[in-house]
């Protein structure tokens, strides 16, 4: 008996899976998207293997600011480096910042709105005031006078896990800082779930709330999270290229912020060397257009009366 | 009766949303003056150390005390600091030999409002028109083309564009000026060759902000759009009779531009760093540049004002677009 319903459950579960790559797939965008992501994450996995080590201004091998040809398939940088080693490496460096970013954002926002939804009273009032702070200033805003306050205590020198720690800072303040808007949807989504009788159930049966919050209204809120949670991996790499931009990044581990950093203060732009620019600019854009397209894409399936952008 | 108890709520939640801006404000300037007390050195070991041996640790100490720098942080110093910021002194600039900070800003910040507000105008205006219509012809052709391209304009950074912009019109074409915000030339011009002069350095700044902007208005108007053509009451209108140009004007478009006025506030956050990066690149003499400069040279006491004056017009924006909504949504009322 028992054996027949985790059966026919497991076959549910793969029923759902089904249907929702089936409807998910669908969408052109979501193709198009998942191709771009998962370019993009070869890259990222192994730049040694594709391009070889980080060039460096004592390791260059071109000639100074040359445009594309055979040797170098995407031109040279004012100091002779090769600029698609270059951006090959800085897409370990801008993706692992956005992604590392968003995690630390959608745990802090998944605990603050769950604890403020589930709790309600004087935690929800306290949790939701310092939400909307972050609500209401921009993460770029933040991050762009925390970091630089950051580093100057902790210093730019040595490595934490294989980071620089200016990359390190980075991250921590893109994701200290992005929560609110996700602390929010998660707080009215379990607004309405701890009223269903599951809920009730559950804690009459006993359950404690920590349970009652990981086990039975996590997975409820999966879908939710997931379509926003692209469009905040999104908007890290969005804010982590303006502030790398700014000077914020770290030369000797270049994302795609720091190289347009670099070739603007090269004067790229008024000099004519298009290819210096215009490589990681492309690749910024790609990588948050696909993140934007999946988004889009989840949230029109899991949400089918709110039609999203194609 | 009725009337005087929706004026009571009306001025209840102006009194809310009023209280929620200055709480929020008063948190900026709390996390303001604790940020910058958290980098080591003391201000008055700082300024001193060059005569670091003919100044003994009296006269430092007697200084510190001179400052208040012997009292607590919490609750003198934190006190003493938002009193005088209310009063406009936001300090000393390291960077600047010691030029006021409220000087410096207030210097900078024309060129930074025509930048922003021209690009804002053009954006709401264009973005707004397009979403629309791509909204109201679902599907068409118009639609598929103004849709794709918001998205890529959406998802790139505008400062990039502003280079893009810089390298076509400014150094192959040559057609526009691509640094600063006037040519020294025309300084002494007479009044229409220095307008005609500004005029032209403005142009690719504010299209690099504003392309940025108007793909995201597009985005939201056309979603709300797409929302507002598939409710019942549309439907109720094609009954009556109505022609597709009145139910545009008359049923849909004030409910479409809903989410477009919340959506101005949540791009705040995109339109400031497109403008202070968009600065940066065309060298332009704003708040962007400043805070580029203060950045990168550890100037303290001017990031600490930018930051002041950027939560500031957050802020106030927000409060804004909160008490427009209530004006264009009788459902808040």
């Amino acid at each position: 008996m028992t054996k027949l319903t985790a059966e026919s459950r497991r076959h549910l579960r793969t029923q759902a899976i089904k249907s929702f790559l089936r409807r998910f797939l669908g969408h052109n965008g979501a193709w198009l998207g998942l191709l771009a992501l998962a370019f993009f994450l070869v890259l990222a996995a192994m730049p040694g293997a594709l391009v070889g080590p980080l060039q460096t201004a004592i390791t260059a091998t071109g000639d100074f600011l040359i445009p594309p040809s055979t040797q170098h398939l995407l031109g040279t940088d004012e100091i002779g480096r090769d600029v698609l080693n270059l951006i090959v490496h800085g897409a370990r460096t801008s993706l692992t910042i956005a992604l590392v970013s968003t995690v630390i954002s959608l745990i802090v926002g998944i605990t603050v709105g769950m604890t403020s939804g589930y709790y309600g009273g004087r935690i929800d009032a306290w949790l939701m005031r310092t939400t909307d702070f972050f609500f209401v200033i921009p993460s770029f805003v933040l991050a762009l006078v925390i970091t630089p306050v950051v580093l100057e205590v902790i210093g730019r020198g040595g490595d934490i896990l294989g980071f620089r720690p200016s990359l390190f800072v980075i991250i921590l303040v893109i994701g200290s800082t992005s929560w609110a808007f996700v602390a929010r949807i998660v707080r009215s989504q379990t607004l309405s779930l701890r009223e269903r009788q599951f809920v009730e159930r559950a804690r009459v049966v006993g359950t404690n709330d920590l349970n009652i919050m990981v086990h039975h209204l996590l997975p409820l809120l999966v879908p939710q999270v997931a379509a926003n949670g692209a469009l905040v991996v999104a908007n890290a790499i969005y804010t982590e290229t303006a502030l790398s931009f700014l000077g914020l990044g770290d030369p000797l581990q270049p994302s795609w912020g720091t190289l347009l950093s670099l070739a603007e203060r090269a004067g790229a732009a008024s000099s004519g060397a298009w290819w210096y620019f215009g490589a990681p600019g492309l690749c910024v854009l790609i990588v948050s257009l696909g993140f934007v397209l999946v988004g889009n894409a989840l949230d029109d399936t899991f949400n089918p009366r709110r039609r999203a952008i194609p | 009766m009725a009337g005087s108890l929706q004026g009571g709520r009306t001025s209840r939640r102006i009194g809310h949303v009023t209280f929620r801006a200055i709480l929020t404000l008063f948190m900026v300037a709390i996390l303001n003056f604790l940020l910058f007390r958290v980098i080591p050195g003391d201000p008055a070991d700082m300024l001193l150390a060059g005569a670091r041996n003919s100044v003994s640790a009296e006269q430092i100490e007697s200084q510190r005390k001179s400052w208040g720098l012997d009292r607590p942080l919490i609750p003198d110093q934190l006190l003493n600091y938002l009193s005088t910021t209310f009063q406009g002194d936001l300090g000393y600039s390291f960077k600047f030999s010691g030029r006021r900070v409220a000087d410096l800003i207030l210097e900078r910040l024309p060129a930074t409002i025509a930048l922003v507000g021209v690009a804002q105008v053009i954006a709401i205006l264009c973005g707004v028109m397009l979403g629309i219509y791509a909204g109201w012809r679902r599907g068409g052709a118009i639609d598929h083309v103004v849709s794709g391209t918001s998205l890529a304009l959406y998802s790139t950074p505008p400062f990039w564009l502003g280079m893009v912009l810089v390298l076509v019109f400014s150094t192959a074409l040559g057609w526009l000026p691509g640094y600063g915000s006037y040519s020294p030339s025309a300084a002494t011009a007479d009044l229409p060759d220095w307008l005609g002069d500004r005029a032209r350095h403005l142009v690719l700044p504010v299209l690099a902000i504003a392309l940025g902007l108007i793909g995201q208005y597009v985005v939201v108007a056309r979603a709300a759009m797409s929302d507002v053509v598939t409710e019942d009451y549309m439907v109720t209108a094609r009954a009556k009779g109505l022609t597709s140009g009145q139910m545009l004007m008359r049923h849909a478009f004030r409910n479409a531009l809903l989410p477009v006025v919340t959506l101005v506030t949540l791009n705040l956050g995109y339109i400031v760093s497109g403008a202070i990066t968009v600065e940066s690149v065309f060298a332009w003499p704003g708040i962007g540049s400043l805070t580029v400069e203060a950045v990168n040279g550890r100037d303290y006491p001017v990031l600490q004002g930018v930051f002041l004056l950027l939560g500031l017009s957050i802020v106030v924006a927000n409060l804004v677009t909160d008490l427009a909504y209530g004006i264009l949504d009788p459902r808040v009322r």
